[in-house]
Formats: C-alpha cells, structure tokens, sequence
C-alpha cells in the first residue's frame, strides 16, 4: 500500500537525470519513458500501463520543462502522489533556486538526495514543509561557498540564513532541531535575519470567456497570495485585505478560499478579511480564492455586463472576408486605463486604486511594483488563434502591430505584440488568409472548370462535403447531379464562390485567446489594507524594528481571456 | 492552491527562464573521475576531501548503474563512525541504495548505526533509526524492532513519529515481527503529540492486514483522541486518517436512518430523477428537491462519534492539498448527510483553480460527486464551461457535468448550456463536435418535454449540416430519442424521410431508414414507409453498402406488416383482401408525380384515397408484394455477399405469406429503448479518490491492483460496542472537557484562550499540546515559569533534554 515507490525526472531532451526508488521494484525509468511518451499528446497526468510487470500507474507532471514521473503499481489516490510531485517540484526549485534546471540538479545530486530521502520515507511523503527541510537539509554547496566567501549577510537572498556560516551555527541549531518537530511545524526555530522584510505579491489569472454575440458568458480571477517573509523571531502577522464593496464586502468577493494550515481559520470566518497568522519564513502560498467577475448570474443581465467588466483588451475576430472567405480579421483594442500613454484623466483614478488608502496606519506601506509609474500597463501582449486541423498553411499574416507567425505543429497563428508596440496603440488588427487541404483545387485553375467540377462530384460522392450544394441544386429543380454548361457560367462562378466560402468556412478559427500581465492592477479590486505584526503574539523580534512592507499586485492571463467567434 | 514555483514563474518575466536556462551551461562536474583515485579521497583522513568524494559517488549513484558506483562499499563504511553529520547523512544515503546488493557488507556498518541510536541529539537518534530500518537485508529484522522499541519510548516526537514510520518498513523486512510491531503502534496511535500519532496512523495502514476485525480493533480506544488531532496533523498524515476513517466509519458506525415523513410509494418522481437510486444504500439518496416535495424522507441519525469525525473534517475543507480536499468529499459522500457534501462542493471546485495535472484529476471525481448530487454544481457552471486550451480529457469531463447538472439548472442557464453546445457542435474538432451532439442527447433524455423537443429540433437543424461526422451524430442521437418515445415523434420521423434526399453520408442515410422501417409498424396502414421504399428502390443502385442492408430491411418489414395486415383481414374474412390493404396502398401513391423527392403532401396521404384506389385494385398483385421482389431481385446481384445473404434470409423468412409468425418474430421484435449514460457511469461504483476512478475500465472489471471498494455499512447489532471507544485515560471527563477545544479553535480566538491548564490532570493530558498551547504557552513562559514545571511537560523535556545529555537522559537511552 506504499504511496510513493519511485521519482523519476527527466530533462527537457527526455533523458533521466535522476533515478529515486523509495520502495519496492518499480519499472526502470528508461522502460517506463517510452510508455509514456507512446501515449498521444496532451496526456493526461495519469495513466495506466499495462504492459509492464506489474502493471503500473504512472503519474506525471511537467514543470520547467522538466518531467517528474512516478510509478505505482497499487492503487493509490492520484492526487496524493500528483500534490507530492508539485512539493518535490517546489522543494527543489527553494533549495537549488529558480528556475529549476536540469543542470543544477545535476550539479547538486547530495541536497537532492537528502530532500528527497527527508521528504519520503520509504514510499510515506512525510516532510514536505519547506522550512522544517531546511532544517534537515543545507543548501546547496555552491551557494555555501559564494555566501561565505563574500561575507554576505545570511539574510540576503532568497537563501536560507543558516546555510552561511554554518559551522558556527551547527552546535546551536542541531539543538534548536528537536523543537521544529512540536513547536510550529511550518517554522523554523531561531530565524534571524538583520534586514526584515516582508512581501506580499497578490497575483490575479483570469478566465474569461466571451460569446459571439460579446456577451461574457463567464469571468473568473483566481488569486492568490504569496508571502515572502523575512522576519527575525516568530512573529504573528495580521494582513487585512478590502475589496471596492467595503470591508464586509470581501466576504462576498474572496470566493472558495484555501488556506496556507498557518491561517486561523476561526478569525477567518469571524471576520473575513482578516488574515491572522505566524508565517513560515520564506516564501510560501499565503492563500488560494476566486473572483466571479460577474457578480449576478450572466443570463438575466445580458450585454451590459461585460462593459462593468474592466479588461485592459478587447479582442474581435471576424472570419469569412474576402471574395473567397478564406479571411479572418482579429481586431484588438487597449483599454486606454492600461496603456501609459493614456490621459492624466484616467491616470488618477488608477492611481487611487493601487496606493493604500490611509498610508499611515499601515505603517509605511510602499507600493513594490516593478514600475514606478502609478498606471497600471499591459505587458507581454500575445494573441493566439488556433485553427482547425484541416488548415494547411496561412498564406497571408499581415499584422498592423507586432509580430505574428504561424506555427502548423501546434495549428495556431501567435501574434505578439512588443511592450513597445503597446504604449502608444489602442487599435491593432491582424489579417490572415487560409489555406485548406482541399488547396489543389486551388492550384489547379488553369486545370479549366470541367475538371474542377469533376473532382468535386467525386469528393462529394466520396465523403459527403458537397451536401449543401446538392440542395440547393435539387431545390432550383435541376437534376442530380448538375451537368457543367458553358452557358451559365457566370451563374456556376457566383455558386463557386459560396461554395468555396462554404468550404472555407469550416477552415475559420473559432476563438482567439489573449494573454497578457498587468502590473499593479488587480481585477477583482481587491487591496492589501495593511499588514501588521501583532508585537504582543510576537517573539524574537528585536524592540523598535518595523519590517519594511511591500506589496505588489499583478493581473495576468495565461490563454485565458478567450473570444469565440 | 497554486504551487510556489508557478507563482513566482507569473511574478518573473518568462525571459528570465531561458535566459538563465541558455547561460547555465551543464558543468562537465560529471566526468568520471578515476575510481582509484575516488577510493583514495574516501580514504582520505580529511573530512572536505571525504565529502567531497562522497559527492560525487552520489552523483552517480542517480546516473550510472549500482555496478559502478557498488565498489566503493567498503571504504564508504569505513567513514560512517566521522563525527560530521553531514558526511554520515551522505553515507546513509548511499547504504539505503545499496544495502540489498551488498548485505554481508552491510551488516558490518549496522553496529555503528545501532551506537548512533543512542546518541544524544535527538536528530541523529531519528537519522540512524530511518536508515536502519530503510536497509533491506532482511536478517536484521529482530535488531530493527528492537530499535523501534526504544524509540518507541523517546523523549523526542521527532524520534518516536521516526519509530512509527520504520514499523511498516520492519514489517517488510520481516512479517513475523509483526505482533510486537503491533504493540509498538497501539503505543504509538495513543502518543499525545499530533506529531506522533499521525504518523502511526500513515503506518497503521502501511502494514498490510488493517481491514481486519481485530486491527480496526486498535482504533477504539483511540478513536477520539485521533479525530481530534485530525485538524493539526500534517497533510500526509491527514490523508492516511481520512482513508482510515471511511473504513472504520462503515465498520463501525450502523447506518440508521428515521423517516421522517412517510409518503406513498410513487413510481412516477423515480423515473423523472435519473440521478436517484445510484447509490442506494448512500444516504444522499433523498435529494433537496425530493425535500421540496415533501418526499419519503430519510434522515440519517449521525451516531455522536461519527457526528465528532465530520466535524473534525470541516477545518480541511479549507486546506490547501487537493488530495485531502477530495478525502473530505470522500469521508462526507460515503459516511454524511447531503448537508455535509453540500459544504464539499465549494472546496471541490476551488480544485479547478490548480494546475492542470490535478485539474483533470479532480474533475473525475466531481463527476463522481455529480452523478449522486448535481444540485449543488449547478450555480457553479460557469466554471465548466469548454475553453479552448482544454485538453481533451478535461473537456470530455466538462461536458458531461454539464449534462448532468442541465436537468436542474433554471431555464435561462439551459438555454445558455445548450447554446454552449450548439456552439462546440459545430467546431472543427470531430470529437468535441460528436461528444457534445451526444451531450445534447443526454440533455434531452433528462429533462422535461419543451427542453426535449427544443434540444430535438437543435439536433435536426445539425441534420443539413455540410459536416458529415455531425450529422451522422445527430441522428444516432435523434434516433435513440425518437426511441424512447415512439408515438410522440411521427411528425419528427417524416421530416427525418425527406432529408433522405439531401443526406449524403451513409451512416446517416442508413439511420434514417432504419427508424423509417422501426416505425412504420406503428399505425399500420397510415404511414410513409411503403413510400419511402418506393423512392429507395430507385436510386437503389447508387446507395452504399450500409444504406443498402437497411433499404432491405425496411422491405422486409413492410412486406411483414403488408402480409399481417392482409393475414388478419383475411381471419376476419367478412372483407376482401384487397380492402383490407386500401390504405396502404393510398400510401403509396399518395404522391404519383413525385419522382425525385418526397412530397409535402405524405403526412397525410389519405387526401387522394379514394381518387386512386379503384385504379389500383385492379392490378393483380398488390404492390408493396411487387415492390420486395423487385428490392430481392436487386440485392441478390448486388457484389456484398452480406447483402445477398441477408436478401436470401428475408426471403426465406417470408416464403410462405400465410405464416409470418416467425419473421414477425424476427424483423418486428420490440427495441429496447436505449439508454445512453453518462460516460463515467461505467466508474460510479470505485470510491472517490482512487486510482481506479480515474483509470477507469483501463484497469480492469475489479479496479486497479490494490484497489479496494467500500465495505458496506455494518448492520445494525453487529457493530463493536461503542464503549469501546470511550478513552481509558483515568481522567477522561476532565480530559474530554478541556480537549473540547481543538487547536484550530484556540487558534483562532483573538485573544490568547484564557482556559487554564488543570493543574489536577494526570501527566499525560498536560502533555498533550497543540499548536497553539504551544504558542500560548511560550509567551506565558516568562510570567508564569512556575507552573510550566507541571504543565509543560513537554517543553521542560526539551529543555532537560538539551541541559542533561549526558546524564539520566543518557541512561535512558543507551541500551
């Protein structure tokens, strides 16, 4: 019944660079590897392969490019072994740094090996706080070195404090070790750090799907909180979050909540809003939730929604233009909020909506953003279109910003739109023209009509395309099969054309998708109202010493803003 | 919840990532370095230079095979007596690799792993603990379960929750030491620190046998203190409890129920609610709108212990593991009131917000959770809607929520759900366009008849369409409708018989026909069907195979109705034969001048009966007997042998027009009217959560290897006396009453809770600390350092521990 028997990892060319069996005798990675690459693409995270002895339960995640797989040869809950891959993931990223590479797992295979063996023993996950790890396990050795050899403060990067001069420290903290196990297992014992910081970086994805008819059929920001907190001692923090509806209204707002387990959950509750906690130290996932952006349900409001739904970009996709219909347009237009070369009219009033209300009473609270302008701006601007399988090729890109390319692997034409582009743009369009399988016809012009005809007889005998051309050829009351006249040609080259419309018209996008980020916008309106530590809970903490506070607020869209059309 | 690494990947830039991914060049750290030397710097009286080999045969340990790395056994042994932890961390490291490939050798190093168990650092007591009992040379069982046992009475947590985590790996090592492993774990399942007894639980179900009456029987007496720490332990540890409490929970709790309000057994609300009766021994059997209507009403007495485990789940609900979100869904589906899967459904879907991998993985199991309970899913169905990232696997689930849920969303979000489909009916994708025709089907098959009849014409305007994968969809789907309800759908058949003469694809010519011929049964002597064939006959010739099997069909059948219907007249023999058969014929030349098509006017063919008929009844046969010769003749030169045989087949059957008892028997037997389910239906009896939901028939009829189903509720009587669950600890009124607050309360009441410790409690329930008495406890420290030698035990242990290593606290522990 052991949960974890095996990790596997491999790197972005598929081979293995790390081998870990936990228990039992599962199948090789080099075995297992071809299985799983066997199965069509977008695979699913896990899956059942027969043919092994035993037969084996893989699962699989892929992060930073880099494959985890562990096999099961037991029923086990999926997702237990799915979360333990996202902790392995997450542990090894904190130890060795971001982004996690191949080369550096490579490069420090002793700290993985004791993460590992630290996170699960003999096949039970049983450690995988990040902190309680760092108790057990030192950072990497390189990061020793470079540390100590400049002499660098403990506390100055994202590594832990203990890792420098830890031949100093080792008497002292191998006694503090005993405690992490009944005090705070989330924290560790005797942080120190001579600079304290604290951060909090809200991040916002949105999921938004607009109808044809540009009615929004659903509008979802799913937040969540990380917390970077660099705090000497224990100390117990209460970070107040507001929502535009008001204090109370964040209950509303802050939908299916999940917690960090160092949240009191109660306080919540009493008082939503209000988070009340002792922090690991570090950085960590404060808390999950959601936004419905579209408060009442979308039926009974209708259009006029959407416009309440502030988005930085607006997309239309028109398909079918031109003579043969083999175009489509997609029209994107700038909020003029987010660009920062808009008015100083909108300015202001996204100047209010990031910086704290009442400055003063959370303490020198400072806007972290990345930029130092108060407008919130679009970045990193991509437009994807995916087209239907039968699509051959794209004859014609032609943007009026940006850059657009045509990718047949993935049948999607990604236009991207530079952070320079962006500043001084409110409308840009992109105008493409398809190309179906059924090109040859196309090709074959000079072939003369009848032959064109006769392949198309033929198709429609052989699959079926022509239904529609046949009606409406039975319905004028002609015979069955229509005979190429010379007579009325021009009548036939009228039906060529919504033919070849109808034709194309199964080669046209459905949908386009938006990605984009935001900085120092959050879509839900939700704010940090200050973040204090609670001195009296507190401990360790040095008298007098106020952290310096952050916060920083990005929206983003990962594919997912998408107009259908 | 988000993982870290994906967040920050959203904070930075994504060219940071390549950047640094294209100027990391891979260190050649990897090239080999000569073994001699390697055994050299093992040897090496330097510590750095020790370690450092140690590195590097840890690095290819992960890379080469155990042959390259196995000859360095012995002078890695040789340094596991160093005094720096750090090379013994790595040197442990490698003995639990290789260990079962070199076990002679391996036994020289125990003794010295045996010495550290005494050590004086709690930590290194646990290190050399796990790495003992994590070498897989079997011999060394009985030294192994000795180690437990002294751990087993550690001062450290840290120690004892080690012990815990070795029983199962003793166990493999040797199962005959399992009867004293046992007793090391009822020991450590009572431990006081949450620590501790959530790792003998994840241990409890790692030794296989635990189903058994007489191990569940380990759990009484800790029953309530283990439900109580549920909230503080560990996420790991949390998994293995709520696995371990749906179990006991069916064992041990009887299922009773009270009717509330008893009404007549009514048939009728049964076949309307598809969703009713899955899981009939579940106690979500009455569903709210059951309540609305003031149904037979089942209300489950939740026995106070179980009543206490439900509640102790709730805190969870808010966790941020996706794994123990779905135990809850699991522990409240199978063992609570739908008021308890009610408070699941928010947490399941917040499951949806996480990466893709648990994304899927989850939108199984609220699938699972639907198909017993949709109600509560439907406000949520925004979150289902199909994107266009999706992989195929998560649309697939999407859409059939989406059908499940559509028999009880309000009318405005059915006419958005279907549009939605219509919507991907009509996309590019071939298999989103056949699973949501499909999903339009099962929308109609569960709802009311306006919602039916507008997913039907939904389903004929697809008929028209240029795509032939769609229409072909649609009419299976149209044809399973029509099914089950014959009678109400003439109009829709006839309409269906015209499009005969724009349909093109095969499959859905050959639909057409067959239902044509399913219904021409149905009024006899007013229908199409002898008109349809008439055309059908024609083109005869140009038809494809499939198409053709079903022209013969329809021959047949209306050739038996012809020759019952004559049969039966014949009987009554008052009337000539040839009346009899009026107005079938009428039927047929309802429409002479149509030559290519089927005419407005055959709906109602009997305009021009009268007209017609004497012309007709002159001729000598009567024509529909004409028309099968002719339909015979044609298949039986056709080149498909199938076609020819079966032609031979009816006509053998109907050689005889007097007796076609048997051909009735044959071609006009009653259809079952099929059903189509929901896809995982076929999954609905594996337990939430488990591999094999996800696998689905992949993994066999029984579920995956190791896949256990749920016990059924033990019947009422048969379950273990409940007093065996009341805690033995002397003071257990007084223990009960203070431990009423779990940690998470007193976490989060404001203000530090002022409950005293009583100071006339026993040990052991000083001993027995959350977190926040921790907290509480460390801040009271300074002011009230008197009493904390009595009531913080723990702490006070911690404190001797580190002040007196070498005195008692080294007697204690050393052998």
């Amino acid at each position: 019944m052991s949960a974890i028997e095996a990790l596997y990892i491999f790197d972005e060319h598929n081979n293995v660079i790390l081998e870990h069996v936990y228990t039992a005798r599962p199948p090789l990675a080099k075995v297992l590897l071809p299985l799983w690459l066997a199965q069509p693409d977008p695979r699913p995270s896990v899956i059942y392969v027969s043919n092994t002895n035993p037969p084996t339960i893989l699962h699989s995640l892929i992060q930073n490019r880099l494959l985890f797989l562990s096999p099961c040869s037991e029923d086990t809950e999926p997702l237990l072994i799915l979360e333990f891959l996202h902790r392995v993931a997450d542990a090894l990223e904190e130890f060795l740094g971001s982004p996690l590479l191949a080369s550096k797992i490579e490069n420090s295979y002793d700290v993985v090996a004791q993460l590992l063996g630290e996170m699960c023993d003999a096949g039970t996950v049983c450690n995988t706080e990040p902190d309680a790890l760092r108790d057990a396990v030192e950072a990497p050795s390189w990061m020793k070195s470079l540390v100590g050899g400049l002499g660098l403060p403990a506390s100055s990067p994202a590594l832990t404090p203990s890792s420098s001069s830890f031949s100093l420290q080792k008497p002292q903290l191998r006694q503090t070790l005993s405690n992490t196990g009944s005090t705070i297992p989330w924290r560790r014992a005797n942080v120190r750090h001579t600079s304290n910081e604290m951060y909090v970086d809200m991040v916002e994805t949105l999921s938004v799907v607009m109808a044809p008819s540009g009615r929004c059929l659903s509008a979802i920001a799913n937040g969540t909180i990380a917390f970077t907190c660099k705090v000497s001692g224990v100390p117990d923090l209460l970070l107040t979050l507001t929502s535009p509806g008001g204090r109370m209204g964040i209950e509303k707002v802050f939908e299916l909540p999940v917690f960090h387990p160092c949240v009191r959950l109660p306080r919540w509750r009493e008082r939503p809003g209000e988070l009340s906690f002792v922090p690991p130290d570090g950085r960590f996932v404060l808390a999950g939730y959601e936004v419905d952006l579209l408060p009442s349900p979308p039926i009974s409001s209708g259009i006029s929604n959407s416009s309440n739904l502030q988005l930085p970009a607006a997309i239309d996709v028109q398909t079918s233009l031109g003579p043969t219909g083999s175009d489509f347009e997609v029209r994107l237009t700038l909020s003029n909020r987010f660009v920062s070369g808009a008015t100083s009219g909108s300015a202001t009033s996204s100047l209010s909506s990031i910086q704290p209300p009442r400055p003063g009473s959370t303490g020198g609270f400072r806007t972290n953003s990345a930029n130092t302008s108060a407008n919130p701006t679009v970045q990193d601007l991509i437009v994807r279109v995916p087209l239907p399988k039968t699509v051959r090729n794209l004859n014609d890109l032609r943007p009026s910003r940006g850059e657009a390319h045509y990718a047949p692997g993935d049948g999607t034409v990604e236009w991207t739109l530079l952070n320079k582009d962006i500043t001084s743009l409110s409308t840009a369009v992109l105008r493409c023209t398809v190309v179906g399988q059924a090109g040859e016809e196309e090709n074959g012009a000079t072939n003369g009509y009848e032959m064109r005809t006769d392949t198309y007889d033929y198709d429609e005998n052989e699959d079926g395309t022509g239904t529609s051309s046949y009606q409406s050829g039975t319905s004028s009351g002609s015979s069955k099969r229509r005979e190429p006249s010379s007579t009325n040609t021009v009548e036939d080259q009228d039906h060529r054309d919504m033919r070849k419309v109808r034709q194309n018209a199964t080669l046209m996008p459905s949908g386009a998708n938006v990605s984009f980020k935001v900085k120092g916008w959050l879509a839900s309106g939700i704010k940090v109202d200050s973040l204090v530590i609670n001195t009296k809970a507190s401990r360790g903490l040095g008298v007098g010493v106020t952290p310096y506070k952050g916060v920083k607020y990005v929206t983003a869209s990962k594919n997912g803003f998408e107009v259908r059309c | 919840m988000e993982s870290m690494s994906r967040i920050s990947s959203m904070l930075e830039t994504a060219r940071d990532l390549t950047l640094e991914a294209s100027s990391s060049v891979r260190k050649s750290s990897n090239r080999p370095i000569p073994a001699q030397q390697l055994k050299k710097l093992l040897d090496s009286r330097n510590e750095r230079e020790v370690l450092d080999a140690l590195r590097k045969v840890i690095a290819m340990q992960y890379r080469q095979p155990s042959s390259a790395t196995l000859p360095f056994f012995t002078p890695i042994i040789k340094n596991l007596a160093s005094p720096s932890l750090e090379v013994r961390k790595l040197i442990y490291i490698y003995l639990l690799h290789h260990a079962a490939l070199a076990p002679d050798t391996t036994l020289l190093s125990i003794n010295t792993i045996q010495k550290s168990l005494s050590s004086s650092s709690p930590q290194e007591r646990a290190l050399a603990l796990r790495v003992m009992s994590g070498i897989r040379v079997p011999v060394i069982s009985q030294i192994v379960s000795l180690g437990i046992k002294k751990a087993v009475g550690d001062m450290s947590p840290l120690v004892r929750r080690t012990a815990a985590l070795a029983v199962p790996k003793c166990w493999r090592l040797d199962p005959v030491t399992e009867p004293e492993l046992l007793e090391y774990l009822a020991g450590l399942l009572a431990d006081k620190q949450y620590v501790v007894a959530g790792a003998a639980v994840m241990a409890f179900l790692e030794v296989p046998g635990w189903r058994g009456e007489e191990r569940l029987g380990m759990i009484h007496p800790v029953y309530r203190s283990l439900v109580r720490k549920l909230v503080d332990m560990d996420e790991w540890a949390q998994l293995a409890m709520l696995r371990l409490m749906v179990y006991y929970g069916r064992r041990c709790f009887p299922r009773r129920t009270r009717r509330v309000r008893r009404r007549p057994v009514d048939g009728s609300g049964e076949g309307e609610d598809p969703t009713k009766g899955f899981y009939d021994e579940e106690p979500e059997r009455e569903s709210t709108r059951n309540d609305a209507s003031g149904d037979g009403e089942e209300e489950m007495i939740l026995d106070p212990d179980l009543e206490l485990l439900l509640n102790a789940a709730r805190p969870l609900l808010q966790s941020r593991n996706s794994a123990v979100i779905t135990s809850v869904a699991r522990l409240y589906l199978y063992l609570g009131t739908p008021t308890y899967l009610d408070l699941a459904i928010g947490p399941l879907m917040a499951l949806l917000r996480s990466a893709q991998d648990i994304q899927q993985v989850a939108l199984q199991n609220i699938v699972q959770v639907c198909l017993v309970r949709p109600q509560p899913f439907v406000r949520y169905f925004s979150h289902f809607l199909i994107r266009s990232v999706d992989a195929p696997a998560i649309w697939r689930l999407k859409l059939e929520v989406l059908t499940l849920i559509f028999p009880h969303a309000e009318p405005p979000t059915q006419g958005l759900l279907l549009r939605e489909l219509e919507h991907f009916s009509r996309g590019s994708n071939a298999d989103l366009v056949r699973e949501s025709v499909r999903a339009i089907g099962r929308c109609a098959q569960f709802s009311n008849a306006t919602t039916s009849a507008r997913c039907l014409r939904l389903l004929l305007a697809q008929i028209s369409s240029t795509d032939g994968t769609l229409v072909a969809e649609s009419l299976e789907v149209i044809r399973h409708l029509i099914q089950r309800d014959p009678h109400a759908h003439t109009k829709t058949v006839i309409r269906l018989a015209k499009n005969l003469d724009t349909a093109t694809s095969p499959q859905a010519r050959a639909s057409i026909i067959w239902l044509v011929g399913e219904f021409a049964g149905l009024q006899p002597g007013n229908n199409i069907a002898a008109d349809v064939l008439r055309i059908l006959a024609k083109g005869f010739a140009d038809e494809r195979e499939a198409a053709k099997l079903q022209i013969v069909l329809l021959a047949a059948k209306v050739y038996v109705h012809h020759l019952n219907m004559t049969n039966s007249s014949a009987e009554k023999a008052s009337t000539p034969v040839v009346e009899a058969s009026v107005p079938m014929q009428s039927s047929i030349i309802a429409s002479p001048e149509d030559e290519g098509g089927f005419g407005e006017n055959t709906p109602d063919p009997n305009t021009h009966e009268r007209a017609e008929e004497t012309t007709k009844e002159k001729e000598p046969d009567h024509p529909i007997a004409v028309l099968w010769r002719y339909v015979l003749l044609l298949a039986r030169y056709d080149t498909s042998y199938d076609l020819r045989d079966r032609a031979r087949l009816y006509k053998a059957l109907l050689a005889v027009p007097a007796s076609t008892e048997l051909a009735s028997l044959l071609l006009l037997a009653p259809k079952p009217v099929p059903q189509t389910p929901s896809p995982s239906e076929t999954r609905k009896n594996y337990v939430l959560g488990s591999a094999s939901l996800v696998i689905g028939d992949g993994g066999g009829v029984t579920g995956l290897r190791g896949y256990e189903s749920l016990p059924d509720w033990v019947k009422e009587g048969e379950e273990p006396d409940p007093k065996l669950r009341d805690e033995v600890v002397s003071g257990g009124k007084a223990d009960t009453s203070v431990r009423q607050l779990t940690a998470s309360e007193r976490l989060g009441s404001a203000t530090p809770p002022a409950v005293e410790k009583p100071n006339g409690l026993s040990m052991s329930s000083g001993k027995e600390k959350t977190l926040d008495d921790w907290l509480d406890e460390e801040e009271e420290e300074s002011e009230e350092s008197e009493e904390s030698e009595e009531t913080d035990e723990d702490s006070s242990e911690e404190e001797t521990e580190e002040e007196s290593e070498d005195g008692n606290e080294g007697d204690r522990l050393v052998k």
